[in-house]
């Protein structure tokens, strides 16, 4: 798969069919990748693909001006579509270098299970559907399930359907949409009371970052609410009540647009788990408007689109 | 100076002696997330799997937010409260970098400026630094010319030998710690062998190295590049992780909060890497990313120096283990292209 994708990126360059391609590089620590923005043809021979290639790179789409080729995962495609569809970016220019994606390793899954911290385990190689964890002498096969990020493991779209090229490869399939949601089921059995405590201790920790909003492509707001002082909607003093808020309102502002990519919950410093919020809103926005973020590029957008006969007269 | 040891299984002891005098902060796991917060008088597990805090112990001093002054309207106009800060603590735990980084942040709230609440929380602080026998990969402390077993910015410094922590006392207030204790032992002719042992290993262990021999310079010929600097910062996402857990940075914000004629004055973390920085009273200066990135980097390699003859980087590596796009400072100071007239190294 990588050889296809940097001759063709590298093709790309070369043709001036695009300024910039934004790809995944090796990182500079143990089992990272970084994103890789370049207009050198010669850099096209550091493009990689493996499980570690987290970052949504549909957000460069946002702030870089030119053409660009961007390798899109599944998930990242959606977020481009969804781009296209709320006129934040052009079709026309972006290439998009599809990959098809048998879901991404999740660190903290890993670290938990073999023990260790990141950087003190020698090798994560993906086999199939499984993962073979190497800590010195000692070697740990698990199911691939078992350490990919929850996110992957309810993807619904594990090769890209819009693209310009498609590198062609494997997508095993990995769909356990249950086990995808384990932690929002936990929280939906709570009491009221006792998910009230809970987010309210995790929204203490909140160090007001923003590295949530920051890396989401559905965030491209120029203006942010939480940054507003007239009117100020949120304090920007890190509490937890305006931390929640903050949070709560992403949700909202995100719903019919997060592909659901998990990115926000990655990055989050204090480990936030921001998908449940995330998450829980694109499945209503399912339920409830039989909708799909970054599908159809032709789609009307969920949420700012509407008709004049629209049943809501405050609307109409 | 070595004069004492302690044993690992006698820790305890030493920590709830010291307890009852003052309050103990301790590496911590709060929800998940590893930081200084205060011993329970019992758990010392941290012992072994401590390696650094996520949240830098700055925040000891410089609480990511915390009141400066509360207030209530009364008859006559407004009941003003300050809060004080009377007790004695003990930060045990402190890394050699992040002892050094407090040592910086001393330079802005204590030494060129007198800060109340810096000051009110950091003179009653004694700090106890542990030696780092397990460094990350994305250590590179010795390249600040920090070594992760010595410090001359703690009270006391303890260095693991095995069954024992050899400790060194540098000050007045740690020798009146170990006097407090009657449970440290004398050190032995082995020990010190031990002890010199100990130290290479764990220099040896730091991998990762960076040159900053005449950063300053380059950075200063660099500054007006736009290319460059557009180059470096395109993956950055502008958000605050690298700042906020710096144990360098301290820009912080002021703001007020009011409810039914009562309310607080609060100061909170604030980042350079922000867009919406200083946008409250004026602009932004550094409206374009390539600006706030300039500004991260040549703080610490360029602006500090000339102003203060030290990198404000200490090579703690949180700001790369904690990135979201893995944006290395390392890489940035090693590629700085050499500039003309600047021999390089010793
Ligand atoms: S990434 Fe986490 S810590 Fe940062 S603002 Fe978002 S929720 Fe808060
Ligand atoms: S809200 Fe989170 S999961 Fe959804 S698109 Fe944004 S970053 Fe991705
Ligand atoms: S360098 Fe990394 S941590 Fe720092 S602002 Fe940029 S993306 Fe955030
Ligand atoms: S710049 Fe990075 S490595 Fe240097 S002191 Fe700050 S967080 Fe640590």
């Amino acid at each position: 798969m990588e050889k296809e994708l940097r001759d063709q990126a590298a093709k790309l360059l070369e043709e001036g069919t695009v300024d910039y391609i934004v790809g995944f590089a090796s990182g500079t620590l143990k089992h990272t990748t970084t994103p890789l923005i370049t207009g050198d043809k010669d850099e096209t021979s550091s493009l990689v693909i493996n499980p570690f290639i987290s970052n949504n790179l549909a957000t460069y789409a946002l702030e870089i001006s030119g053409r660009l080729g961007i390798v899109a995962k599944g998930c990242d495609s959606r977020s481009i579509v969804s781009l296209i569809q709320d006129k934040q970016i052009t079709r026309q220019d972006i290439v998009i270098l599809g990959i098809p994606c048998s879901g991404l390793i999740d660190l903290k899954k890993v670290e938990k299970l073999a023990g260790k911290e990141r950087d003190e385990i020698d090798e994560v190689v993906v086999v199939a559907d499984k993962v073979v964890i190497t800590v010195g002498s000692e070697k740990q096969e698990v199911p691939a399930a078992a350490v990919l990020f929850d996110h992957c493991i309810g993807c619904e779209l594990q090769i890209p359907q819009e693209y310009d090229f498609l590198i062609q490869g494997p997508a095993v399939e990995i769909r356990n949409s249950e086990a995808s949601r384990e932690k929002i089921k936990e929280l939906k059995q709570m009491s009221p009371d006792q998910r009230w405590s809970y987010w309210k201790q995790q929204f203490n920790r909140c160090i007001r970052c923003y590295a949530c909003r920051q890396v989401c492509p559905a965030c491209f707001c120029e203006r942010c609410f939480v940054e507003e002082s007239q009117p100020r909607w949120v304090s920007p003093v890190s509490q937890w009540q305006d931390n929640l808020i903050f949070q709560a309102i992403r949700a909202i502002h995100v719903a019919g647009r997060c592909t659901d990519c998990g990115e926000c919950e990655r990055v989050c410093p204090v480990d936030i788990p921001l998908r449940s919020l995330s998450k829980e809103m694109y499945d209503l926005v399912g339920e409830m408007f039989n909708y799909k973020s970054g599908m159809n590029a032709g789609a009307p957008p969920l949420m700012t689109a509407y008709e004049l006969t629209e049943v809501e007269s405050l609307i109409r | 100076m070595i004069t004492k040891k302690v044993s690992k299984k006698d820790i305890r002891k030493l920590l709830g002696t010291w307890n009852q005098e003052c309050n103990v902060i301790v590496p911590s796991r709060v929800d998940g997330v590893v930081g200084m917060a205060a011993w329970d008088n019992q758990d010392i597990s941290f012992l072994d799997w401590y390696r650094n805090t996520v949240i830098p112990p700055k925040s000891c001093f410089l609480p990511k937010s915390e009141v400066m002054m509360s207030f209530k309207k009364n008859e006559n106009g407004y009941n003003l409260e300050v809060p004080t800060n009377e007790h004695w603590q003990v930060i045990f735990g402190v890394r050699p970098c992040d002892a050094r980084a407090n040592a910086i942040i001393d330079h802005v709230f204590a030494v060129t400026y007198d800060d109340y609440y810096y000051i009110s929380k950091r003179r009653n602080t004694l700090l106890v630094g542990l030696s780092c026998t397990n460094p990350y990969d994305s250590c590179f402390c010795t390249s600040s010319n920090i070594d992760p077993t010595e410090s001359e910015y703690v009270d006391l410094m303890f260095t693991d030998i095995g069954d024992d922590f050899v400790i060194e006392d540098f000050t007045g207030g740690g020798k009146a710690l170990l006097n407090m204790s009657n449970t440290l032992k004398k050190v032995t002719k082995a020990d010190i062998d031990k002890i010199k042992e100990v130290k290479a290993a764990s220099v040896s262990k730091i991998k990762k190295t960076v040159d900053t021999e005449n950063a300053d310079r380059k950075l200063g010929s660099l500054f007006n590049d736009t290319d460059y600097w557009e180059r470096i910062s395109a993956k950055c996402i502008s958000c605050g992780i690298c700042t906020f857990l710096c144990p360098t940075c301290f820009c912080f914000d002021i703001n007020d909060e009011m409810i039914r004629k009562q309310g607080a004055r609060y100061r909170g973390w604030d980042s350079c890497s922000f867009r919406s920085y200083t946008r409250m009273p004026m602009e932004n200066p550094r409206e374009e990313k390539w600006r706030r990135v300039r500004q991260r980097v040549c703080h610490k390699f360029e602006f500090f120096p000339m102003n203060l003859g030290i990198n404000a980087c200490v090579g703690c590596g949180r700001c790369i283990r904690s990135c979201p796009v893995n944006w290395d400072i390392t890489q940035v100071i090693a590629g700085l292209p050499a500039e003309a007239g600047i021999k390089s190294g010793k």
